[in-house]
């Protein structure tokens, strides 16, 4: 055997170390440089993490600019909606009413008059007695059916049903709702058709 | 391994920070769509599949429809227009209105044909002074928002698919190739079960030429007995038999047809194409009946005093 005996000499290189380098500015810069266009792209189409956008839009407002106008005037959707979760249930939800439960709001003349004095006035306070509605004779009791309502949401209501099922009448505004509401000042007893046809139309 | 500590650190920094951007961000965005509104109506959106249409959506996925097939639609643009919808009763007060916009609208041949496109706008709210001025001379006119893109103009769509769309799918197919055309509307542009239970048999017989493969294991194929299935589809090439659609077939047709994004929505507006008046026999305005307390003359008597 020949063993070699272990020497350590001092001509061997020593391991190489890592020394400390610096980044060079220019790869700091290029990075700042592209963090920032990054950022710049994001801010303006990126509607800063926002569910409801998406592009083409680029921000909530952009996409808003497409969205269909407001209704002008008393909105006859809402309407719809109020209707049908508070007089349906007696008139219908084709507003044809209910035998000896609710005359017709289609064709109605009380619906369709031309002045909506009288008309406001049956579902703030109600209506009591003999009526008669597209030629037909009734006697019943409608409470106060729309007095909870606010006048914007009076006037979508009788819009609706002054448009709907076949009716062709001018909108019921707020302004008329808010006057025969002043005018009635409390009172909370039910009208007859008596007392409506003695006042103006 | 002196630095074992600081790597594991590391390593699990980088993953949990791209876990949290990727999968934690967008599910606390997105993961509770709920139900909306569809733009200018009170119909919740989306509503979820009816039951069979549901196992459809089992179906496809098992079969890998989604390898050739996406479920999204695109859209790069969007336009708005004014269009006339009606011509009002006086049509030369109409046509010098709009001459005022434009003196080349002026001319009788705009009214001819309604609906008619009158000019592009930048947006909605530019288009209402213009819709407010036609309607004053009693005409009528609106803005149409319509999303444009390729995917549009091939008929895939009304509008880009957004995350509402899919708020009832789990797991959502939105799919990333396209051999075959994008189905996310194919419930509106093919909205027959039997057209879809056909193709599935047998593409070629619907689609000239059709590079999708047949699906005939979703068919029985028996001879023609005394009573035929009722359920049967109707080839002409195979007399003296009867293709009979499995349950996978019927739940699968009943899921494309059930595929449709077509309500309009706050984050992807488009105009709905107006729906035809439905048909009512409700009584139009009659006049007023002699026998009541008043007549018509006595009526226009009395002050309008809320008008
Ligand atoms: C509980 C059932 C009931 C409900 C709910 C109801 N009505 Fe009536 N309504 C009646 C009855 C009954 C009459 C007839 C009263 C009479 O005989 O004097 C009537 C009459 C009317 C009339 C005049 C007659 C006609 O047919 O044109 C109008 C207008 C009317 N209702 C509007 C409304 C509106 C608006 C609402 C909802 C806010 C409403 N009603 C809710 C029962 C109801
Ligand atoms: C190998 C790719 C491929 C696979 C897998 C595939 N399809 Fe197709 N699909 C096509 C091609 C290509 C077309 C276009 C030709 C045609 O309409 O037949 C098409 C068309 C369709 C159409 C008609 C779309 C239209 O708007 O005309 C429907 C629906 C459809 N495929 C449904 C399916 C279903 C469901 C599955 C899974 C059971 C499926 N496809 C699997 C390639 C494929």
């Amino acid at each position: 055997m020949n063993a070699e005996p272990k020497t350590c000499s001092a001509t061997t290189e020593a391991d190489p170390v890592s020394e400390t380098t610096t980044v060079p500015m220019w790869l700091i810069t290029l990075a700042l440089v592209l963090l920032f266009l990054g950022a710049w792209v994001f801010d303006l189409r990126g509607g800063w993490f926002e569910p409801k956008v998406y592009g083409p839009y680029t921000s909530v407002a952009d996409a808003g600019r497409f969205q269909p106008p407001p209704p002008d005037g008393p909105d006859v959707k809402r309407g719809k909606v109020l209707f049908e979760q508070n007089c349906a249930l007696c008139h219908g939800n084709d507003g044809m009413g209910k035998p000896n439960q609710a005359p017709p709001l289609a064709g109605s003349e009380w619906v369709l008059a031309t002045g909506v004095n009288r008309l406001i006035r049956i579902p703030l306070v109600g209506l009591n007695g003999p009526i008669k509605v597209n030629g037909q004779d009734w006697n019943l009791q409608m409470a106060a059916m729309g007095a909870q309502y606010s006048d914007d949401q009076l006037s979508d209501l009788l819009s609706y049903i002054r448009s709907a099922w076949g009716n062709k009448a001018s909108p019921v505004t707020p302004e008329q709702v808010k006057k025969v509401r002043d005018d009635l000042k409390g009172r909370s007893q039910a009208y007859t058709v008596d007392e409506l046809m003695k006042l103006p139309e | 391994m002196k630095s074992a500590a600081t790597i594991f650190l590391a390593a699990f920094l980088a993953l949990s920070a791209s876990w949290a951007a990727f999968v934690l961000a967008p599910q606390l965005q997105l993961g509770r769509e709920p139900q909306a509104k569809a733009t200018g109506t009170d119909n919740l959106y989306p509503v979820a599949r009816p039951g069979l249409a549901k196992q459809g959506a089992e179906v496809y996925r098992s079969l890998g429809c989604v390898y050739c097939h996406s479920q999204q639609v695109g859209q790069e643009g969007v336009k708005c227009e004014v269009i006339l919808t009606e011509a009002g009763t006086n049509a030369s007060v109409t046509l010098a209105a709009l001459a005022k916009l434009n003196t080349e609208l002026g001319q009788p041949q705009t009214l001819a044909a309604l609906p008619k496109v009158l000019m592009p706008v930048a947006d909605v709210p530019t288009a209402v002074p213009i819709i407010k001025a036609i309607a004053a001379v009693g005409a009528k006119a609106e803005a149409r928002v319509t999303p444009v893109g390729a995917d549009i103009s091939r008929g895939w769509g009304l509008r880009r698919s957004v995350a509402q769309d899919y708020a009832y799918d789990s797991p959502v197919q939105p799919g990333t190739r396209r051999f075959g055309p994008d189905l996310a509307n194919v419930g509106l542009t093919k909205p027959d079960v039997n057209w879809h239970l056909r193709h599935l048999y047998a593409p070629a017989t619907e689609i000239k030429g059709s590079t999708m493969p047949p699906y005939r294991f979703l068919f029985e194929k028996h001879k023609r007995g005394a009573k035929p299935s009722p359920d049967a589809l109707q080839f002409a090439d195979e007399p003296g038999f009867e293709i009979v659609p499995t349950d996978d077939a019927r739940a699968l047709a009943a899921y494309l047809v059930s595929l449709r994004a077509d309500a309009p929505l706050v984050e992807a507006p488009f105009t709905a194409p107006t729906p035809a008046a439905p048909s009512t026999n409700a009584p139009v305005a009659t006049n007023r009946v002699a026998s009541l307390p008043y007549t018509a003359s006595e009526l226009l008597k009395l002050p309008e005093s809320s008008k």
